[in-house]
């Protein structure tokens, strides 16, 4: 009676911690049980290569938890004593050898279905000519550069239905280029590079960020890329990356660290240091770091091009340096 | 217990409460003191988990610094591989293999000692890192370099020194283990103890013995390697320089998935003794489950790239781990299937050793599945380094390793203490640790599949993202409930005496450690039974009865 009782509310329990879990689960669409909502042909080949494993998979899992489910429940002791025995099999050729070769063949199948959607997922379209963007992970920074030499800090503008060809580069420690709607991850290596690419379907913004630990401000290193027309993208480039570089490197590198008003934060106050208007100065942190006995600071601009530190010497002249001026 | 055995011993210092365990080369000894070392930093491991998840539980940084996380991060998963799972392993080992296998002792005692000395050494060494100058590593328990070496913007101070000479300690202690558990199991098996008639626990000893000797000195070269950049200038992995960042990935990761192996083999192993027991069937299968556990550690070594696929290896070598990944899959089926065969038209016992070997099954095979996710490489790129992965691996690291390590905690106490832990709390401990685990660990499939990668301090979405850290968050704190409740359990048991005491054999196994007295006394056995089969006690029995007759 007690035991009855007692594996009643075990039961219980367990129902309660499933219908938890689904509930969260189903309090929204596409609550995790897929990737995101793609938005590139590799994401979608992806999501379909996802669900036929899941299939497989799933088929496996019901298999083996229900004869589990069913076995607890029908081989149960029912009160027999422990020295009863069950039978005594020791083995059987034949069913050995069927879970031996049911999986190989599932496996197998799975294998082809990877190769059949391999090329959908790792190759660009052929026909098409690509745009090729570098990305160069850095801490805590991504850089784009488009093939007009323009460059943008953290977000990348893309034109809707455009393939993109990324190379994918770092200098300092590795990072991990992953936005989920446009594919997966593809490592920035120092002294490697590598390549990926994506062709954005519908105009939008889509999120991601490093997926490799690369020091303290990884959770920080957001990326964003936004499609848009044609016409848009070519003006971005053309001009506008141009002018608003020196805002994007303040905002995307130096605000992570000192704060958006310069004010500090882990790094330093640095809204009043001198360094910030003494180009010789400044440009001589941004390539190559700090090392202070107080903590140290990345060369975060050591691929930087002269154009580059000269419009962040300007932004910060105008808009962040509160100290005296010379 | 009128007489103790070891009052025949001379009487000297070495007797004493506390200086018998400090001297002591009994094999039994010392894996205690290495299982209770084990247990320590298990909860020093869950309390940065704890911290972890509490961290995580809404964004923004409030309960742990940025800096200070990573640290949390890289010493939870550096505590929990190499100071909990493989020196406990080697713990039950130490008790059990001698005992199994009918011998006194290992093969080499002073060595034993000297590996679990070590073992508390490069413990010791680990933790003490948090005081180092600059705090305690904080690279992950990859340790990848660039992030790893000695610039002033990835690992200045002295952290990640102590991590390299906490692994160097590490791997001696561990290659000196395998060494005496190879040596002891070749050479010391009782009479009639063929290869085919040995528990498939002291197999997975075996196996574990010599996958550790394989693989541990591909770490320590590494490490070595990296202490070389790190202090004398070399250049190894650093690429401004000519060196290859890809070339410690190659390295860590040729010792780090045979690591997994290291560490769930032995857990099999204990499985394998348990499910039998507790159907009161033989296990289903003896030669497909010791071949597979052969077949397992073969592959092991074949599939390291599989952590690599987001580095851009090529399709080719890529489509070589996956295949190389998917082929490992096929000897755990095995196990898994077997395992099911022994439950089948048994007479289960759900006593604790059994829930936990159940619940292992049941979470064992979900963790193995998702594993056939993060092997199909084009999926992977996907998954990779994402929450799901932290998913994937807890699920065969704690539902598997651990729910199978106290499924032997609970099987094998009585032996090693002579009284039953509490069967109440114990079941207590299954259901909180079950329900527990699985809120913790089940959203962060979500999470992974959302876009939340592994190794953050904090997230920038609510929504979904804060609701499934949250559950997983509560989930924690039920599963720190239950280490708790199993802690009580042993104060009960032994603190205030309440635990019965037990006889040889509690159970009713089929094994020979059951044949001796619990615990044992210092020689083992007075004599061993002549050996028949896999299942020497119950032969005895079947002969007792028969001369009764």
């Amino acid at each position: 009676m007690r035991r009855k009782l007692l594996t009643f509310v075990f039961a219980t329990l367990v129902a309660l911690a499933t219908a938890l879990l689904t509930a969260s689960v189903a309090a929204a669409t596409n609550g995790g049980l897929t990737p995101v909502q793609p938005a590139s042909p590799n994401a979608s080949h992806t999501v379909t290569t996802y669900w036929i494993i899941v299939g497989f998979t799933g088929f496996i899992f019901f298999l083996v938890e229900g004869l589990l489910v069913v076995f607890i429940w029908k081989y149960r002791s029912r009160g027999r004593a422990r020295t009863v025995e069950g039978p005594q099999v020791h083995g059987q050729t034949r069913l050995e050898i069927v879970w031996t070769v049911i999986p190989v063949v599932i496996l197998a199948v799975i294998a082809v279905v990877v190769f059949v959607s391999l090329p959908k997922i790792a190759d660009a379209p052929a026909s098409t000519n690509p745009i090729h963007i570098t990305v160069e992970g850095h801490q805590f920074y991504w850089q784009f550069d488009y093939p007009n030499r323009a460059r943008s800090i953290n977000t990348l503008y893309v034109p809707v239905g455009a393939v993109v060809d990324l190379k994918v580069i770092a200098t300092d420690v590795i990072h991990s280029w992953w936005i989920p709607a446009l594919g997966g991850k593809i490592q920035a290596i120092p002294g490697r590079v590598n390549h990926t690419w994506f062709q954005a379907e519908r105009a939008g913004t889509y999120a991601g960020q490093c997926a490799e630990l690369c020091g303290v401000y990884h959770s920080s290193m957001l990326a964003n890329v936004v499609a848009e027309s044609q016409a848009k993208y070519e003006a971005y480039i053309g001009t506008q990356a141009a002018a608003t570089i020196g805002k994007q490197e303040f905002t995307g590198v130096c605000a992570t660290c000192h704060g958006n008003l310069a004010q500090g934060g882990y790094g330093p106050n640095i809204a009043g240091n001198p360094t910030l208007i003494q180009p010789a100065a400044l440009e001589t942190v941004l390539r190559y770091g700090v090392s202070g006995s107080t903590g140290a600071m990345p060369p975060v601009g050591d691929t930087w091009n002269p154009a580059q530190i000269k419009a962040l010497e300007a932004y910060l002249k105008q808009h962040v340096y509160t100290g005296a001026t010379s | 217990m009128a007489v103790r055995s070891e009052a025949a011993y001379p009487v000297g210092w070495k007797n004493g409460r506390v200086a018998s365990w400090l001297v002591t080369v009994d094999h039994k000894r010392i894996g205690i003191l290495y299982i209770g070392t084990s247990i320590f930093f298990f909860g020093l491991g869950g309390i940065l988990a704890i911290l972890m998840r509490a961290q995580l539980t809404t964004p923004g940084e409030h309960l742990l610094t940025k800096n200070s996380y990573n640290e949390v991060m890289t010493m939870h998963g550096t505590t929990m591989v190499f100071l909990v799972v493989v020196p406990i392993m080697a713990g039950f080992g130490n008790f059990l293999v001698p005992l199994m296998i009918g011998a006194r002792d290992m093969a080499f005692p002073r060595l034993n000692a000297l590996s679990y000395w070590l073992f508390l050494l490069g413990g010791i060494v680990l933790w003490l890192s948090f005081f180092a100058k600059g705090g305690a590593a904080h690279a992950g328990w990859w340790s990848y370099p660039t992030l790893s070496e000695n610039a002033p913007w990835a690992s200045p101070g002295h952290g990640q020194d102590y991590w390299i000479l906490a692994i160097h300690i590490l791997t001696l202690s561990s290659v000196f283990g395998a060494i005496n558990f190879i040596v002891t199991i070749h050479n010391m098996r009782t009479a009639g103890m063929t290869w085919m008639r040995m528990p498939l626990f002291v197999w997975a000893m075996e196996t574990y013995s010599i996958l550790l000797i394989v693989a541990m000195p591909a770490m320590a070269a590494a490490v070595t390697l990296l202490l070389l950049d790190r202090n004398f200038g070399t250049h190894f992995f650093i690429p401004g320089h000519g060196g290859s960042i890809l070339l410690y990935q190659h390295m860590f990761w040729f010792f780090g998935h045979p690591e997994v192996y290291i560490m769930v083999l032995p857990a099999f192993g204990m499985i394998s003794e348990i499910l039998p027991v507790f159907s009161r069937k033989p296990i289903f299968g003896y030669k497909a489950v010791a071949f597979s556990t052969l077949a397992i550690a073969f592959f092991s070594m074949l599939v390291w790239a599989h952590h690599m696929f987001t580095a851009g290896l090529g399709i080719g070598l890529d489509s070589f781990f996956m295949i190389s990944s998917l082929v490992i899959a096929v000897p755990t089926g095995i196990k898994i299937f077997n395992w099911l065969a022994t439950t089948w038209r048994g007479n289960l016992q759900f006593d604790s050793p059994m829930l936990f070997s159940l619940g292992f099954l049941a979470l064992f095979t979900f963790g193995g599945l998702t594993g056939i996710f993060l092997a199909a490489f084009p999926v992977d790129w996907q998954l990779n380094d994402s929450y799901y992965v932290v998913a994937h691996f807890h699920y065969v690291a704690f539902g598997g390793i651990v729910f199978a390590l106290f499924a032997g905690l609970y099987y094998w106490w009585p032996k090693m203490f002579g009284r039953m832990l509490d069967e109440r709390l114990a079941k207590w401990n299954f259901w909180l640790m079950f329900i527990g685990f699985n809120l913790t660990f089940f959203p962060m499939h979500m999470l992974g599949l959302l876009g939340m990668p592994r190794r953050v301090y904090t997230y920038h979405h609510g929504g979904l993202w804060e609701i499934y850290n949250s559950i997983s968050t509560a989930g924690g704190v039920l599963t720190a409930i239950s280490v708790a409740v199993f802690v009580a359990n042993i104060w009960i048991t032994h603190g205030l005496r309440k635990g019965a005491r037990v006889g040889n054999d509690p159970w009713i196994a089929d094994t020979l450690e059951w044949y001796t007295t619990s615990p044992p006394p210092p020689h083992n056995f007075d004599s061993v039974p002549y050996v028949t089969s896999a299942r020497p006690l119950r032969d005895l029995r079947r002969r007792l009865a028969e001369d009764a007759t």
